[in-house]
């Protein structure tokens, strides 16, 4: 629930360890948050309500641009409330929400009902993902132009690749049209027949395996049909050393644009020796070398931002043979801690590129967020680069608990999230105070 | 002695083959009577299976066990219930030992995980079928004169190794008892990186011999692999060409081996089958003993009624 501050909302956040790649700023200075925006950044402020963040670091609210909150139809997975409450406290203060749902979010209807339950029950911002084709199939266009008065950011008929190449440059014809962004899931079934990357781990365990090649062909066929079309396009969830060096191809074109996952950034195929359905995701984990190539890619910004693919299962879903699960990890809570943990505690990525491919790279693909420039929303978190936590079912606010990182030790953690000058998650308590 | 499970023969050692092989012999020559007496062992069977549930189900009856078969046909499984409720049913009814074929890989490993019985894979998957490696291996060592005596030997292993879960306990498996393994097979029927394994790939059967194969283990090539919207092999005549085994191979002595149920005239001719020099009858014989052991080690009754 975002609700409009009013004039008593002042807020001055002391002392934090401000980093804003979108303005350069990186400091320890104070930040007055004023009527839901970032009204002042200096020193020595004070103001009537002030919170102590002495020792913690402060950075413009992540954007995460591929959810699934699973509402409607599967609310025993995510909802509006747990998905958003997931994100609040993962610091993503904006959520793109995909419509593979059920039922599909391809009518203009199904587009305002989830926008009115997202004003009602969200604590962040939460967009809404449209169909680029009627249920998803690949063969109909929906009706886009519609689709956007309704309220929808972007389309895409993610979880599935385009049935083919002729129907793929259509649809991006119209929704070039339509002024709508693509958001691509690049795969291509008539190659992707197995359940995780066919390479060594997969042949010596006897799961079924998917090669590389399906990611790549279809980012390959996507990329170019990109820029013959001209509509914005975004490849979501980049996971081959071959798919980001296709992208980087592209890199002049600022129109396409692509991301990476945590868990392709952070973990490898060689999971796949526990043969446990926790694992199973798709795209799917891949060896160390696409793991580094991609790494790389965020570093040197071939890739632009980074995207969870939040995606909740039951554990009826999960506690399969891992050839048998359903495909995805959750993703909010943990993004930030482990992509700290794993790439900027090791050197391998700067905390500054962290936070622009977190936060104002994707902000400025949805078109909110992502900065702490004077007069941008208050839309910021406070994170504790030095606390460590162990992941546990416990610790999520997400309805699922089918994270890939359960019982790992992580570094670094969100402590404090404001959604337009609104504190939506807060594990800082006693450092509140009030000048009298 | 406690129980224990038997998933995998990717890290079983040398000296764990022998114990079971011997185990083996001595329930071959009556020296092991009714090791099961007062134990329950549960067949589970979510995937249709002959020979593999015939034999466990031999071998735990003469071993003197209680025995619950449920099959995919007429049981939970059936209705849809899932392996772990079904495994921790199971468990609870007091199985001492649960045997389990199922069509993922990895299913025996989740069953273990919340079984306190003894699990044995009866083939989970294109992942592992331990007991199928360990029949071979004592079929071969009877032929040969000893798990020792198979040092050095080679063996080539022909066909389609990619959807194998024979061959993913058979090559580790022979590897352990010192055999030199190849792979003979169509690159469409072999894993991408058949590197993994670090094995020769040889073009044919021919050239499988021309190497030094004592051995030839033969594949069975399901019929979906020839048709289908995208087949993996040309022909049935070009496949037994190069990748099957006919008597002109047994020339030299060789011996033939196949896991079951064969194909006739596709992986092996029909004149090879029942030749002298196949030993897919003892691999079928061995079945009973070799699996007796195993349940007796599994268990965890063996060294009690062996010692």
């Amino acid at each position: 629930m975002i609700r409009n501050p009013g004039q008593n909302s002042e807020l001055v956040i002391r002392h934090a360890r401000v980093l804003d790649p979108s303005t350069g700023l990186d400091a320890i200075k104070d930040v007055r948050v004023s009527s839901g925006r970032i009204a002042e950044i200096g020193d020595g402020l004070r103001g009537m309500r002030e919170l102590d963040a002495d020792g913690l670091h402060l950075f413009p609210g992540f954007v995460d641009v591929h959810a699934h909150w699973r509402t409607p139809g599967r609310e025993d997975e995510e909802t509006i409330e747990s998905g958003s409450a997931a994100a609040a406290a993962g610091g993503f203060t904006g959520v793109v929400m995909m419509p593979n749902t059920d039922p599909v979010v391809d009518k203009p209807v199904v587009v305002s009902g989830l926008l009115r339950r997202v004003e009602r029950e969200s604590r962040v911002r939460a967009y809404v993902s449209a169909a680029l084709h009627v249920g998803l199939k690949g063969e109909r266009l929906t009706e886009m132009q519609l689709l956007k008065e309704a309220g929808a950011l972007c389309v895409s008929d993610d979880g599935l690749g385009t049935p083919s190449a002729g129907v793929l440059r259509n649809a991006m014809l119209y929704a070039r049209t339509a002024g709508m962004p693509v958001l691509l899931h690049c795969e291509d079934h008539t190659l992707a027949t197995g359940v995780v990357h066919d390479g060594a781990a997969a042949a010596l365990a006897g799961i079924p395996g998917s090669p590389a090649s399906a990611e790549d062909a279809a980012t390959a066929t996507a990329l170019v049909l990109a820029a013959e079309t001209g509509a914005k396009t975004h490849i979501t969830h980049v996971s081959t050393a071959l798919s980001a060096a296709l992208v980087r191809f592209f890199e002049d074109r600022a129109d396409i644009t692509a991301d990476t996952t945590p868990h392709h950034l952070t973990l490898t195929d060689d999971l796949i020796s526990t043969l446990d359905g926790t694992y199973r995701v798709n795209p799917p984990l891949r060896p160390e070398d696409d793991r580094e190539a991609v790494t790389e890619a965020l570093r040197d910004g071939t890739l632009d931002f980074v995207a969870t693919d939040h995606a909740p299962h039951a554990s009826e879903e999960k506690e399969l043979p891992l050839e048998e699960a359903a495909p995805g990890f959750l993703g909010h809570e943990t993004a930030f801690a482990a992509l700290h943990t794993e790439l900027v505690l090791t050197g391998k990525l700067s905390l500054s590129r962290l936070v622009e491919a977190m936060s104002c790279a994707p902000g400025r693909w949805v078109g909110e967020g992502g900065s702490l420039a004077v007069g941008e929303p208050a839309d910021l978190i406070l994170a504790d680069l030095s606390e460590g936590w162990t992941v546990g079912r416990e610790s999520l606010s997400s309805r699922s608990w089918n994270s890939p990182y359960l019982g790992k030790n992580l570094t670094g953690r969100v402590v404090g999230t404001i959604v337009g000058g609104e504190l939506v998650y807060d594990r800082m308590g006693a450092r509140f105070g009030v000048r009298a | 002695m406690r129980s224990r499970d038997f998933l995998t023969l990717e890290e079983t050692s040398r000296e764990e083959l022998r114990e079971v092989l011997d185990l083996a012999r001595d329930v071959s020559d009556g020296r092991l009577a009714s090791p099961l007496a007062g134990k329950t062992v549960c067949l589970a069977f979510f995937e249709a299976s002959t020979r593999t549930a015939v034999s466990f189900e031999l071998a735990a009856r003469r071993s003197g066990a209680d025995v619950i078969s449920l099959s995919e046909n007429g049981s939970a499984i059936s209705k849809g219930e899932s392996l772990v409720d079904t495994v921790v049913t199971l468990d609870s009814l007091g199985a001492d030992t649960l045997v389990l074929r199922h069509p993922a890989a990895g299913a025996a490993k989740l069953a273990a995980r919340h079984a306190r019985a003894a699990v044995v894979n009866a083939g989970d998957g294109r992942g592992q079928h331990p007991t199928q490696a360990l029949l071979d291996l004592y079929a071969l060592s009877e032929a040969f004169g000893g798990l020792d005596e198979l040092s050095g030997r080679r063996v080539a292993i022909a066909g389609d190794v990619l959807h194998s879960r024979v061959a993913r306990s058979v090559i580790p498996a022979l590897r352990t008892a010192g055999m030199e393994v190849a792979l003979t097979a169509p690159r469409t029927l072999l894993p991408l990186e058949t590197d993994v394994w670090d094995l020769p790939v040889l073009p044919s059967v021919d050239a499988a011999l021309e190497w030094g194969a004592e051995v030839l283990y033969m594949l069975r090539l399901q019929n979906e692999r020839m048709t289908g919207g995208s087949p993996l092999v040309s022909s049935v005549a070009e496949y037994a060409a190069y990748y099957g085994v006919a008597r002109r191979h047994l020339r030299r002595g060789v011996r033939v081996m196949h896991p079951g149920p064969v194909n006739r005239g596709v992986e092996i001719s029909g004149d090879v089958v029942l030749d002298e020099r196949s030993l897919i009858p003892n691999q079928v014989a061995a079945g009973i003993a070799v699996r007796s052991a195993v349940l007796a080690l599994a268990t965890g009754v063996a060294h009690e009624v062996a010692a």
